[in-house]
């Protein structure tokens, strides 16, 4: 006697790819980053006091060749005033934080300027800086 | 004893079928998983806030030196070396005596201190410096050199 032997059907996992794809979205808007500032080569400067920094809308970097970066796009010092006006106008004062990422080598001649301009713009400047190692 | 045959290997592939659907199902639940945790650590390894100090520069003085208030404090920096009040003075007792000059101070507007920069002083010295002047309760004041435009005819 011959006994049907049943296929079993085996069917893709529909209810998980759904999961799936939505983790790799995630995963991606997560990664993207709004301002590329991986162009630019700076080390930090050491210094004790380092705390985590605050989020800011600006950012301005200057890297080891000297060039002064406006939330990752070059601009000169003198643009810088305006520059920070426009973007923290309309802002409570504990929003005005300006992130300076200024090379360690830097000279004074190149960051002073920088540092009155922003407190010439009422920014609120915060320096990053890495732990100093005792 | 044929029926018995038929009715055993029913429930025995009815028994197959519901193994294989079991097994289905947790396949699909430890993929969910697999990537929830990949998700999981890779956000853990890539944020990595940035550290700051935070820094009030009121708007730098462009008064001359002899017109700055008596008894104001100034600290000027050259590339290696740092002074208070002309005087040049190590690392290591900067903050013990600039400390000693403020303590007399008890008003913040009487506590700033004149930061005068050499242009050669690079930003690592200078901020080190600076965080020295606030731990010692000193409000730091920058002195640029002026800039004027000057039409050439």
């Amino acid at each position: 006697m011959r006994f049907k032997r049943r296929k079993l059907g085996i069917s893709p996992p529909y209810v998980s790819m759904a999961d799936i794809a939505f983790n790799l979205v995630l995963f991606f808007v997560i990664l993207a980053k709004t301002q590329d500032e991986s162009h630019i080569v700076w080390e930090p400067a050491e210094a004790q006091g380092a705390k985590a920094a605050p989020i800011s809308r600006v950012s301005i970097s200057v890297d080891k060749d000297g060039l002064v970066y406006f939330n990752g796009k070059q601009a000169g010092v003198r643009d810088l005033a305006p520059l920070v006006e426009k973007e923290l106008a309309n802002l409570s004062p504990k929003d005005r934080a300006v992130l300076l990422k200024i090379h360690k080598e830097t000279l004074a001649s190149t960051f002073e300027p920088i540092l009155e301009a922003v407190s010439q713009a009422g920014g609120e400047v915060v320096h990053v800086i890495e732990d100093e190692r005792k | 004893m044929a029926a018995g045959a038929t009715i055993e290997s029913s429930n025995k592939s009815r028994r197959n079928k519901a193994s294989a659907l079991q097994t289905a199902w947790v396949l699909n639940l430890l993929t969910d998983l697999a990537f929830n945790l990949l998700i999981f650590f890779v956000v853990c390894a890539s944020t990595t806030p940035e550290k700051g100090r935070p820094q009030q520069v009121p708007s730098a003085s462009k008064d001359k030196p002899n017109e700055a208030k008596p008894q104001t404090v100034e600290v000027a920096l050259t590339r290696t070396t740092v002074t208070i009040n002309g005087a040049e003075v190590s690392s290591k007792d900067f903050t013990g005596k600039l400390k000693e000059l403020l303590d007399v101070k008890p008003k913040p507007e009487d506590r700033v201190v004149i930061v005068k920069s050499a242009k050669d002083t690079p930003y690592r010295h200078w901020i080190r410096v600076t965080g020295m002047v606030e731990e010692a309760g000193g409000v730091i004041t920058l002195q640029l050199e002026e800039e004027k435009e000057v039409t050439v005819r």
